[in-house]
């Protein structure tokens, strides 16, 4: 046996077609082997990651953003501010057409962010300025607002828990439940979804696209390949051999360790997806040891993040140590401000500070997850070093679903671990919310992020957030361990795809 | 009948243990970003915030009409969900069965006829690693031999039936044999004792001392006094395949019941898992009624009154 399987080896030929790059090529059925399923196909409904990447190629909403993540128009053509920042009119493209045949009117725009606004996270954040929302003929909405914002374009370009515009008669159908109909604008329709199987795309025919060249995830959007299957592949081993062999054309988050590995591959290409989202250890405001900031500021003193992040993500090219809430990516919006309080690796200060705040070996509950391994390893490192300066910590590792259902009740933890996507309008990230578990209200830092939300002046805006982040620090928002990045791989074949925080597969192609 | 009551208690013993275990499908929808106040509107919505008792009693209320009720992701009955992941399930734990009753008899018996011989010991050594391997990793290296270096079989996925049965059965050769590899180890194991049980038995005595050959002495007479312990492991370890295809289909990537239960497990899909429990139950029991019938037919002083 063990002969045979030499010699095969040893026959084994290593050449492979030739790859030419050529123009772009229609056709083809493109696998991508992605991490499971996703808890729903109605982006109103969720704010998962895995809802938004493969439903973005069906849905689309009147805003997106350029390579430097700032707002311009998808399905609307242009916007006008009046009345002093209250009063926002959107001019809606003519000629766009669902999937299913119909032209797409304010008459579908409306309730599409009215549901929005009632159902969706970030929608629900963004209405609370919103005073009324009403459609001014066929192709004209207009936006009423209670009070001048500067995050509206920006709520309603984001990708995550999307905007997303249906046709009334689907949002009509779903009433308080779920979209039962999965049809958009854009480039790729739904065709089926065979759960554990595939969720399968096909090229809208009908499609129209914006005329502006591409530019980030906005302008022209061409579907090449005929059909896109998003394949769920759990097991991490399976999605990178599945694209050695050809299985798949891309799979996403393969585990960084195998860099080297993926870069001596001949017809795979390692894609570091840069920025992805920073690694870090929530603390519980409203409960427990926490609430008492020189606690926080111990845990805060004590760590060494090198040695954290070098743990859960194993290769140096896939973190990165920075104090900024923002990504160092957005030149506009990326501070050191209190970074000093950043990465302290301070003992004596954290045993000081335990010592004033009378901190008698009470345990810190942390709730961390295997299923995401570098929580895991990250909080491990972290549990050694605040062991090392007098604090106890009772590690509960847990699986992911009870770690976001614990998270919610304040009374049963301490510290959690999570990650905080990328976004672009510093406004609506997670990380800074009152209300996201955690419960980091600080009245101070509530301020600063509602002028960040009302002010419309870019230079006046970085100066709250600047704010917001001293805060963070001073006060101990979160624990931020550091950025890091994710690894994605393609065949060769696959053109022009950008590895950008968000994965798209319009505009791209397989070439031959 | 008595299968009934054993329903029931498996029954309530699942639902119970799923809703004890924390976690709940509310907020593995909203995602990571969502806030408690929206979790919490959506497991209203989805009914899950009414007491255990009534949610309870409602789902033994459907069961009695047969109804499993409906996935709370899959948006469908769970008898659907189920039926649409049979098909893979039921070709691997068949074909892993197969290959395990295919090397592990043989080599059971030879294994006893040549007692104590270096057959007999290179069998068994191969047995115990067979028994040793948990059959994840035997499968993740046979992804790395056969699909990765040599691209003889795919590394992962399933075809199914309906786009040709040379393509469904060269997807499931992989699999089948890190599943069924396993137990033929097992069964070689049951095999050689039970066949050495029977060769020191007197009518085996008898029949070599009024001159039978050694081969109709060890095939005919005592080969079947074996088989009843062999075929009973053969039906325990059909059932056991049943559940041990939840990791070999995790492994590669089949989209049969087991996926099913995991996914489900990980997103608290509560319907789904009571159903695959139920589902798998049945089937033990099922295997369990057809092993007792075969005696019937191995052993004609087996009477079931």
């Amino acid at each position: 046996m063990k002969l045979a399987l030499a010699l095969a080896l040893t026959l084994l030929t290593v050449v492979g077609p030739s790859l030419a790059q050529d123009g772009p090529r229609t056709g083809g059925v493109f696998k991508a082997a992605m991490i499971g399923e996703p808890p729903s196909l109605d982006l109103h409904w969720t704010t998962a990651v895995i809802t938004q990447q493969i439903t973005w190629h069906v849905y689309e909403s009147l805003f997106t953003y350029d390579k430097h993540y700032s707002p311009i128009p998808m399905l609307a053509e242009s916007h006008a501010v009046a009345d002093g920042g209250r009063r926002y009119t959107i001019k809606l493209r003519q000629g766009v057409k669902f999937h299913n045949g119909k032209e797409m009117t304010s008459a579908d725009v409306v309730p599409s962010l009215k549901r929005w606004g009632k159902m969706a996270t970030p929608g629900k954040a963004v209405f609370k300025a919103v005073e009324a929302v009403e459609a001014k003929g066929p192709y004209e909405v207009v936006i009423h607002l209670k009070e001048p914002s500067a995050a509206l374009l920006d709520g309603l370009a984001r990708p995550n828990n999307a905007a997303a515009i249906y046709p009334k008669e689907v949002i009509d159908a779903a009433g308080e439940q779920q979209v039962k109909e999965f049809i958009g604008t854009g480039p790729y329709r739904f065709v089926e979804h065979k759960p554990d199987r595939h969720i399968k795309l096909a090229r809208f025919k009908d499609y129209v696209a914006r005329q502006e060249a591409p530019d980030g995830f906005g302008g022209k959007r061409t579907a090449y390949l005929d059909e896109i299957l998003f394949i769920p592949v759990p097991d991490v081993t399976v999605r990178l051999a599945g694209v050695e062999t050809g299985e798949y054309h891309f799979a996403q988050q393969i585990k960084q360790d195998q860099y080297d590995r993926v870069k001596r591959m001949r017809d795979v290409e390692a894609l570091v997806i840069k920025p992805s989202a920073w690694s870090t250890a929530v603390l519980n405001h409203k409960q427990g040891l926490m609430t008492d900031k020189r606690l926080r500021q111990a845990v805060q003193a004590a760590l060494d993040m090198e040695s954290i992040m070098a743990a859960g993500f194993g290769h140096k090219d896939f973190y990165r140590l920075d104090p900024g809430l923002m990504y160092p990516e957005q030149a506009q919006w990326h501070s050191k401000a209190a970074g000093e309080l950043f990465n302290q690796k301070n003992k004596a200060k954290a045993q000081k500070l335990l010592k004033d705040a009378g901190y008698a070996g009470q345990p810190v509950r942390w709730i961390t997850t295997k299923e995401y391994e570098w929580m895991y390893k990250n909080a491990l490192v972290a549990k050694q070093q605040l062991e090392e300066t007098g604090l106890k910590i009772d590690l509960q590792v847990v699986d992911w679903a009870t770690l976001v259902q614990r998270r919610n009740k304040p009374e049963l933890w301490d510290i959690f671990s999570t990650g905080f996507t990328f976004g672009p309008e510093p406004a609506l990230i997670t990380s800074v919310q009152c209300n996201w578990p955690g419960w980091w209200c600080h009245e101070e830092k509530e301020r600063a992020l509602e002028a960040l939300a009302k002010e419309t002046d870019p230079k006046k805006r970085r100066a709250h957030l600047e704010r917001v982040q001293q805060h963070f620090y001073e006060d101990v928002g979160r624990i931020k361990f550091g950025d890091y990045f994710t690894l994605d791989v393609a065949r060769k074949d696959v053109k022009n795809f950008p590895a950008l925080p968000w994965t798209a597969f319009w505009n791209v192609w397989l070439g031959r | 009948m008595a299968l009934i009551p054993v329903a029931l208690v498996v029954a309530t013993v699942a639902f119970v243990l799923i809703h004890m275990a924390p976690g709940d499908p509310g907020s593995v929808i909203a995602g990571p970003d969502a806030t408690p106040e929206d979790v919490q509107k959506l497991s209203q919505q989805l009914g899950l915030d009414r007491p255990l008792l009534v949610q309870l009693f409602g789902w033994y209320g459907r069961l009695l009409q047969g109804d499993l009720g409906r996935s709370i992701f899959l948006r469908k009955p769970v008898v659907e969900a189920i039926l649409d992941r049979v098909e893979p399930t039921v070709l691997l734990t068949l074909s892993a069965t197969f290959i395990a009753i295919l090397i592990g008899v043989p080599s059971g018996v030879i294994s006893a006829r040549f007692h104590n011989s270096a057959t007999d010991q290179a069998f068994m050594t191969l047995a115990l690693l067979g028994i040793s391997i948990p059959n994840f990793l035997l499968g993740l290296l046979f992804v790395l031999f056969f699909g990765v270096w040599l691209s003889w079989f795919p590394v992962a996925g399933y075809s199914p039936l309906e786009y040709g049965v040379a393509q469904t059965l060269r997807s499931l050769v992989l699999p089948s044999f890190a599943l069924g590899l396993v137990q033929s180890a097992l069964i070689a194991r049951i095999a050689r004792s039970s066949m050495l049980d029977v060769l020191r038995e007197q009518f085996i005595t008898t029949g070599r001392s009024k001159g039978l050959g050694e081969r109709a002495v060890v095939y005919k007479h005592a080969f079947r006094n074996a088989l009843v312990p062999t075929v009973t492991v053969i039906g325990i370890s059909f059932a056991v395949l049943i559940s041990g295809a939840v990791v070999v289909e995790t492994v590669f990537n089949i989209p049969g019941l087991g996926r099913l239960i995991v996914s489900a497990v990980l997103r608290r899909d509560y319907p789904v898992i009571q159903g695959v429990v139920l589902c798998i139950a049945g089937v033990y029991m099922l295997v369990n009624l057809l092993v007792d019938l075969s005696y019937l037919a191995i052993d004609p002083r087996v009477r079931y009154q």
